[in-house]
């Protein structure tokens, strides 16, 4: 297979115009750290964007970054870290879940669109998506947005890009806003709660005043040996619902000790601060209890999106059901569930569940075989489908880019 | 009229009585309004420079005669412009001579309230502010606050994905809706979204919002809603140089502190204000700042001393910070009665939107005072400072032969400004009629062309909102065409691994 490595956005246009002329599918990637994610593509080239990563500007006053697609999400990251500040979304990183050695690049990142657990009060990869200059499965090379935050000029072709797992353009570079990191983070630890009960403790969180930014519960069948980030905490064995409180110092610690009141009927709630906090959500975010290296490596990871309050319903029926585990964050609107080996990865147990509560699944961890057996990316419904058909025809009506990774045959 | 709307269609106004009578069908009663005096009603929005009454008004009340009509539309190749409370500053909603303006101002009802999972469904005629009333009592309230949220319709929130002063903080409107009921002009229903964080497949969602009503007709919209700060407190803060407040506002950014609103206004706009409500701004400056902290008390006190160090590091000449809602309210009453308040020293004026980057402020400031001697028109300035949105008030007087082509003028010269520092048209009120024939100073036809196949993508005949947006229309046959990049059939010369 031809590994094409473009040097500049010129590079892809010719690329993909030749792709375009060939009738030759392209797979489009940074790192190829999120390959594994979706339907095996019908491509038989490769367009690799890891040359394209430079940092076009950095506006540390303007809240902004411009970035090349290819650029390493860590050096962003330590980039923007060197001036305090960081991507509110708190963009996970896959290569724990999914046992690859890379981090990723920026537009793999906004292509995934895998937000973290302050998504519920930043919003995700789309909410900070400024601007994008890509390549369409035309061959030409077109802008959307900009580079400020308030911007309605034209449709918000962003927002289409980021989540679109590169079937739509090829993003070149991308502007993206960046926020000061907080001074502080204190997070509340209550222990021994069940699934429903910690559920509603959470809704009670988000619920108040006191501006959480992170609301997760790890059942007690979570914890095992070798999960990382845990230190001590893991090895008291009990369920553990956390909750974070994060700005300037004395108003997370003020909020923190209004919560822990707030919360007093589901408990008394400890304080974990700082370091500890952040190494505990990063446990979360990364999803290291259901880590490629432990010892669930081999069972199939849903990643499921609900109505925060119907999580603990939707994953405690499931994991019931299955013989699997789940850990909540988004205060229940995010469920992982790491289920039992199985040639369809239990995938109309989990689909009827999550269409029962107004839910979506999406397969993020699964050998190719099980991939080939069910739809990775939750079926839609048929008008829905049929519009999101037109709108990547609309792009790329040759299907020219990632053809076959977001639908099961379509290759 | 200066802008050139698409040619009316002859035939259809030919058949006007039969189109009537067949809409009638599917609304009936009082639900189709066809006299022209009762039309006049609906004739302009809030871009008031521009008039036309419509071929004919229909009010739907459910999802159901939404999509008939749509579909009888659709088969008769009839244009529809729809309306929310029509208070767009773009003329988003300005009708058509040959087209149907399909009000939603009947969608009125609140369906759901779920504090549980922090969201309103809703119809999209409900006010902006209605949505936060009828969640106050439980401490709740919907973020995003345009200037006119007494009067503007949710849907049309949706449509131009509005801002307001509040967003610096808490987002537009794009950043707090998840989800619709929307009608394509086929006459098709769909249900996008939920009350979850995330929708799954591509994010139909985001590129509705902000598509000024040429994608679909919204019928129903879920709307996250968020808990009150415990406090709110604001500065008020002069300063004897423009650059210097400017200065202010970056360093304050810098700091790390997001304010909940940080907005500024130049000495015509300060005067304006304070002659109307007598909020006791200072009068001898040149440049004020109301910047607003939220949050819990300890929070808020911390950061106004934070703020107030910044100020005065700055050369503010006047401080004052407010230790009573009712002090606070009164900061406030003079920025958000600037618009008005401008209105009385001034026959007409023209309020214009760019964005620029925020370090770009002082420059853009001195571009728009030189543009005011060029054309001889008076300009006040009010901004949301903190993320860079201006809105220029360009003062003319309409009865006055040629002042408001000038004015017009005067206003594309600053937009041009706006994208030439690196900005953009349009920060909140879309781009309408009012900034279509401005896109190409920001859009190659290569990007307005993408931004059209998208709208094939839901409405391939063009019969929504035509003639808004885009400075050209082209067919979406035309659009889906492949060009032939002769010469290109191998791969070039590109790095194999």
């Amino acid at each position: 297979m031809d590994t094409l490595r473009v040097r500049d956005a010129r590079d892809v246009e010719d690329v993909v115009r030749a792709a375009i002329a060939n009738e030759q599918p392209l797979e489009v990637i940074g790192h190829g750290s999120k390959r594994g994610i979706g339907h095996a593509m019908a491509t038989n080239a490769v367009l690799d964007l890891s040359a394209l990563n430079a940092v076009t500007a950095y506006e540390p006053n303007e809240l902004i970054v411009t970035l090349q697609a290819g650029t390493p999400l860590a050096d962003v990251l330590s980039l923007i870290d060197s001036k305090n500040q960081q991507f509110a979304f708190e963009p996970m990183d896959t290569a724990p879940l999914l046992g690859t050695p890379a981090l990723g690049t920026i537009g793999g990142m906004i292509a995934a669109g895998l937000a973290g657990p302050r998504r519920i009060r930043a919003g995700g990869a789309r909410d900070h998506l400024l601007g994008a200059h890509a390549v369409s499965g035309f061959g030409d090379s077109f802008k959307t947005g900009g580079k400020v935050v308030k911007n309605v000029t034209g449709y918000d072709l962003c927002k289409l890009l980021a989540g679109s797992w590169g079937t739509l353009s090829v993003m070149t570079e991308v502007t993206l806003k960046v926020m000061p990191k907080p001074e502080a983070e204190r997070t509340l630890l209550l222990r021994g709660l069940d699934d429903a009960v910690a559920n509603k403790a959470m809704t009670a969180a988000l619920g108040s005043p006191y501006d959480v930014s992170g609301a997760a519960h790890l059942p007690k069948s979570a914890f095992r040996a070798g999960t990382e980030g845990l230190g001590d905490i893991a090895g008291q064995g009990e369920p553990l619902t956390l909750l974070r409180l994060e700005g300037i110092t004395a108003s997370a610690a003020h909020r923190a000790g209004s919560l822990r009141e707030l919360l007093a009927p589901f408990g008394t709630a400890t304080l974990v601060e700082d370091a500890a906090s952040a190494a505990l959500w990063g446990m979360i975010r990364d999803v290291l209890p259901f880590a490629a290296s432990g010892a669930l490596a081999a069972w199939p990871v849903w990643r499921i999106v609900c109505p925060p309050a119907s999580g603990a319903a939707l994953g405690a029926q499931l994991a019931r059901e299955t013989g699997g585990d789940v850990i909540y964050d988004w205060g229940g609107g995010l469920i992982w569930a790491a289920l039992p080996p199985k040639a369809d990865a239990h995938a109309p147990a989990v689909r009827s569940r999550a269409n029962a509560f107004g839910g979506h699944a999406t397969l993020i961890r699964a050998a190719e075989d099980v991939r080939g057996n069910i739809d990775v990316f939750h079926p839609q419904a048929e008008g829905i489908a049929a519009l999101s058909e037109r709108v990547r025809a609309s792009f790329d009506p040759k299907s020219i880019l990632n053809r076959g990774r977001l639908r099961r045959g379509a290759g | 009229m200066a802008i050139m709307m698409p040619a009316s269609d002859q035939a259809v106004l030919a058949r006007r009585a039969e189109i009537v009578a067949a809409l009638r069908a599917i609304v009936p009663g009082e639900g189709v309004i066809d006299t022209p005096a009762e039309m006049r009603a609906y004739e302009s929005d809030g871009l008031t420079a521009y008039r036309q009454p419509p071929m004919v008004v229909v009010l739907p009340d459910t999802t159901e005669q939404v999509s008939l009509v749509l579909k009888y539309c659709a088969a008769q190749g009839i244009k529809v412009v729809p309306r929310g409370s029509g208070t767009s500053l773009s003329g988003g909603a300005l009708p058509l001579e040959d087209g149907v303006l399909l009000g939603l101002g009947k969608f009125k009802r609140i369906r759901e309230i779920d504090f549980d999972n922090r969201v309103v469904v809703t119809e999209p005629g409900v006010t902006n502010l209605a949505i936060s009333q009828a969640v106050a009592h439980a401490g709740f309230y919907y973020a995003p606050d345009p200037s006119s949220q007494i009067a503007c319709s949710i849907g049309g929130n949706v449509a131009e994905n509005s801002g307001g002063v509040h967003c610096l903080k808490y987002g537009m409107t794009t950043n707090n809706v998840l989800g619709c009921e929307i009608v394509l002009m086929s006459g098709e229903i769909l249900r996008i979204g939920g009350k979850g964080c995330e929708n799954p497949g591509y994010d139909l969602m985001g590129v509705i919002t902000g598509s000024e009503g040429l994608l679909g007709v919204i019928t129903e919209i879920t709307v996250r809603i968020l808990q009150k700060p415990e406090t709110a407190r604001a500065l008020m803060v002069g300063f004897a140089e423009v650059e210097a407040a400017g200065e202010c506002v970056a360093r304050i950014i810098g700091a790390g502190i997001i304010p909940g609103g940080m907005e500024m206004m130049d000495k015509p706009a300060i005067h304006a204000a304070e002659a109307f409500v007598h909020a006791g701004y200072p009068l001898d400056v040149e440049a004020l700042l109301i910047i607003e902290l939220d949050g819990p008390g300890v929070e808020v006190d911390e950061l106004i001393s934070r703020v107030e160090a910044i100020a005065n590091a700055c050369g503010s000449t006047t401080c004052q910070i407010s230790t009573s809602e009712a002090e606070r309210n009164l900061f406030w009453a003079g920025r958000k009665a600037a618009f008005p308040a401008v209105g009385r020293i001034s026959p007409d004026y023209l309020c214009m939107d760019g964005t620029i980057p925020r370090g770009a402020l002082p420059k853009a400031l001195a571009r728009i005072r030189e543009l005011s001697e060029t054309y001889q028109l008076g300009c006040a300035n009010v901004f949301h400072a903190g993320d860079g949105n201006l809105h220029p008030l360009i003062l003319y007087d309409a009865n006055k032969p040629g002042e408001i082509e000038r004015a017009e003028a005067f206003g594309a010269d600053i937009l041009r400004a706006c994208v030439e520092f690196g900005g953009v048209l349009t920060g909140e009120h879309g781009v309408g009629i009012e900034k279509r024939d401005l896109m190409p100073e920001m859009f190659s036809e290569v990007d307005l062309n993408q931004q059209q196949r998208l709208k094939c993508a839901f409405d391939a005949q063009g019969l929504l909102n035509p003639g808004k947006v885009f400075p050209t229309l082209h067919r979406c046959a035309e659009l889906g065409r492949m060009h032939v990049h002769a010469g290109k059939l191998a791969f070039p010369d590109i790095p194999r691994f």
